[in-house]
């Protein structure tokens, strides 16, 4: 189904970004307690690293206890962010990476930290994203 | 009146997420026949227009807040949800729903519009922006697509001329009118499986109509390199709010001239053809002088909000408010704020306005709050005539000695918004988590069309603002300023003995600590109302003190000759605070629902412009 969108900095190479193949599977890891070591929260990805999504987990972060939380997290379902879905880190404003933006879905988002930490990833690879430079560099290559 | 004239109109509600083109399509179905309003009750914007079908049907349309889900997180998402539903007073349920879902980002405007075909509501589907789609490799079968739905899909293209044929096509079709008493619109606030099932509905249909992602644009991912970088981003917006501001007056210079000698002819002409007596002084010095003398700033005004338009259009503030979340993020207020504060800079009330979209009731507050200490374009009349007459314009350095000045009371301005802005953050009790979660839209040239639709909208309040309050305060400071006539033998200029004199001569007891003279005293009260006032009113102070025969306009020389430096500074350090706007306080009475909040503003910003004057004042008069 991967099309070849040649000469374009591809974040999202599958036709839907919702990859059913890749889905289940991540579906099925998140509930295996030994593969929970492979999912990490999206606030730990560097820029130019993509993600797939494997779910929402409550953080600490954002619960203040008025059920804002789960409102939150509903409006981060609402905005893609959902099992199986291709994420990529595509900016971090320093200091500490936050807030970040985050490519998902064709569309873009800026995230804080804390949002950014009830999202569950696996780590899929890291894809060049283009530097502050006069001389654009060929991106071409940048996915098979 | 014919049968088909008077039947009630079909209600028609356009629905969509932000930055899909709703509002453009909105323009397209209703041209210049809208009416804003608010909802009742609360401040949400409510945009609503007449149509008329090709059979003579009437239509209404109404333009629904943009929203990502039913679920809401602010008030104009609540707004959306309960008009739909029928909850709204005033407001009953659409007969039909258009919702409109930019093609480019399929994914989530489907959603959105899976969430809403559940209300049960008859709905068509209008697939906006098919050209940019088509452009960038997306691919969508739309008879699948409607199929799927079951509702008709139309491709659209909001922005082109016929762009919306053939939805209108669609909406016009008489099929809809046969529908009228339909049932209760429903709807649950969906649980956690509720959410999963839509999202694999949505999965399933994305598969089923062949979408593909959209090509990555390469320059919009080098641009957003380059304005998200933490350090080049930060530059180059500096730069552009320089840019911005050097333009409100080097570009605005000539057409403020060709104002000014325009109203001065025209006060010159009137006078000399109308007998003199109390009819020519009202004409010239009232209206003429009064009017004239806010005119001018009239260029000034729209070019910064042609920027501020032109900036919103491309994309460009989202990306800005992510830039400065983390450091407004120091003194308490969301990046979601840069918006509301920058529209502030051009003028409060839609600053304030646009300070809905701030999710925490507690963030919303204090941008509501801070608001006012942006520079408003209001004040730039003031500050424009102050500098102007007492700053000399010799060079510092590369800088000239006017715009730094000018620099120092906008950033005197801002200081003191984040320091209120931190002030409320530690003593305004426990805060609410308000998220950042902002979509940063795909880059677009601004659309000419808008731009000139928005400006000609702020041509029309500020003439309506000069023409209305400006002129009839105008009309009563030149009575309190020329009755009662002087005495026979008066030494004094005949203002002094006059109403206005006598109410200057009181308040100065006020105002002499922080070194304002009468006029300036007598100038501030019709100048409570707006800032802008002020000027006009010194205009007329000044043209009745000097006997009348002046037109008025040739402030700056007076000024020049009579004020001391510390007089004018002090005032300058008076208008980067006081509250001195009614519409303001107003519109901050009904955004927060009570007078709590505008008699709290209104206090501290006064105590704020009197503190700062007092020590403006003598300081440079201790020091010169």
């Amino acid at each position: 189904m991967c099309k070849s969108l040649s000469g374009a900095i591809i974040v999202n190479a599958n036709p839907s970004h919702l990859h059913p193949r890749y889905s289940n599977r991540i579906l099925r890891a998140v509930k295996s307690p030994e593969s929970k070591a492979n999912s990490l929260a999206l606030a730990e990805l560097r820029r130019g690293e993509t993600g797939l999504v494997a779910g929402l987990a409550e953080v600490a972060g954002f619960d203040d206890g008025s059920g804002n939380a789960a409102v939150l997290m509903a409006r981060l379902r609402d905005l893609g962010f959902v099992a199986g879905a291709r994420c990529q880190v595509i900016a971090r404003m320093w200091p500490a990476g936050d807030p970040m933006v985050v490519r998902i879905g064709g569309s873009t988002f800026a995230l804080r930290r804390a949002e950014a930490a009830a999202v569950r990833v696996a780590r899929i690879g890291e894809q060049p994203v283009p530097r502050v430079q006069l001389a654009p560099k060929d991106t071409s290559a940048a996915l098979a | 009146m014919d049968a088909v004239v008077s039947q009630a109109p079909l209600r028609i509600a356009l629905i969509g997420v932000p930055n899909c083109g709703k509002t453009a399509l909105f323009n397209r179905l209703t041209g210049s026949r809208q009416k804003v309003a608010n909802y009742p009750g609360v401040t949400v914007e409510r945009r609503e227009g007449e149509r008329v079908a090709a059979d003579g049907r009437p239509q209404r349309v109404l333009d629904l807040p943009g929203t990502y889900s039913l679920t809401p997180t602010t008030l104009d998402e609540a707004i959306t949800r309960d008009v739909l539903l029928g909850r709204v007073a005033n407001a009953p349920a659409p007969e039909l729903v258009v919702c409109v879902v930019d093609a480019v980002h399929l994914p989530i405007g489907l959603r959105l519009a899976l969430d809403v075909k559940r209300l049960g509501l008859p709905m068509v589907l209008a697939l906006n922006r098919m050209d940019v789609a088509v452009r960038r490799g997306v691919h969508i079968d739309i008879p699948r697509l409607s199929a799927e739905l079951g509702v008709p899909v139309l491709p659209t293209i909001a922005v082109k001329r016929g762009g919306a044929d053939a939805l209108i096509e669609a909406i016009e079709s008489s099929r809809w009118s046969g529908l009228r008493s339909v049932s209760e619109p429903r709807w649950l606030e969906p649980t956690a499986e509720d959410a999963e099932q839509t999202q694999s509905d949505l999965r399933g249909v994305l598969a089923a109509v062949g979408y593909g992602a959209p090509q990555e644009n390469l320059w919009f991912a080098r641009m957003d390199a380059l304005l998200l970088h933490p350090v080049a981003g930060l530059v180059v917006l500096g730069m552009v709010l320089f840019i911005m501001f050097q333009a409100v007056f080097s570009w605005a210079e000539a057409p403020m001239a060709l104002i000014d000698g325009g109203m001065a002819q025209f006060g010159a002409w009137t006078a000399a053809h109308l007998p003199e007596g109390p009819l020519s002084s009202l004409l010239v010095n009232g209206v003429i002088g009064g009017a004239g003398a806010v005119l001018v700033f009239l260029p000034q005004i729209l070019i910064l909000f042609l920027f501020i338009l032109a900036l919103e259009d491309s994309g460009y503030l989202p990306r800005a408010a992510y830039l400065l979340d983390r450091m407004m993020g120091g003194v308490g207020l969301s990046g979601r704020a840069f918006i509301p504060l920058l529209s502030s800079f051009a003028c409060a009330i839609p600053g304030i306005m646009a300070a809905r979209t701030i999710p925490s009731w507690r963030d919303r507050l204090t941008t509501i709050m801070i608001a006012p200490l942006m520079t408003c374009s209001a004040r730039l009349p003031v500050y424009a005539l102050l500098i102007s007459a007492l700053i000399p314009a010799r060079g510092v350095g590369p800088f000239n000695l006017q715009g730094l000045v000018l620099f120092v009371l906008y950033a005197a301005g801002i200081l003191a918004a984040l320091i209120v802005a931190w002030v409320m953050k530690h003593f305004a009790g426990k805060r609410q988590y308000s998220p950042l979660m902002l979509e940063l839209p795909d880059y677009q040239w601004p659309h000419a069309g808008n731009l000139l639709l928005g400006l000609w909208e702020r041509v029309k309040i500020f003439l309506s603002r000069v023409g209305g309050i400006i002129l009839a305060l105008m009309i009563v400071l030149w009575f309190l300023s020329s009755y009662p006539a002087p005495p026979l033998g008066a030494t004094g200029p005949p203002i002094q003995y006059s109403f206005a004199g006598k109410l200057g001569a009181l308040l100065e007891y006020i105002f002499a600590p922080i070194g304002f003279n009468w006029q300036i005293s007598i100038a501030l009260v019709p100048g409570l109302a707006a800032r802008e006032v002020a000027v006009s009113a010194l205009g007329t102070v000044y043209a009745m003190s000097a006997g009348g025969d002046d037109v008025a306009g040739r402030l700056q020389p007076v000024i020049a000759s009579t004020w001391s430096l510390a007089t004018g500074c002090s005032l300058l350090a008076w208008y980067v605070f006081a509250p001195q706007c009614l519409s303001t306080l107003a519109v901050v009475k009904r955004e927060t629902n009570s007078w709590r909040y505008p008699i709290i503003m209104a206090a501290y910003l006064f105590a704020l412009a009197y503190m700062a004057s007092f020590f403006t004042y003598r300081a440079i008069a201790g020091w010169g």
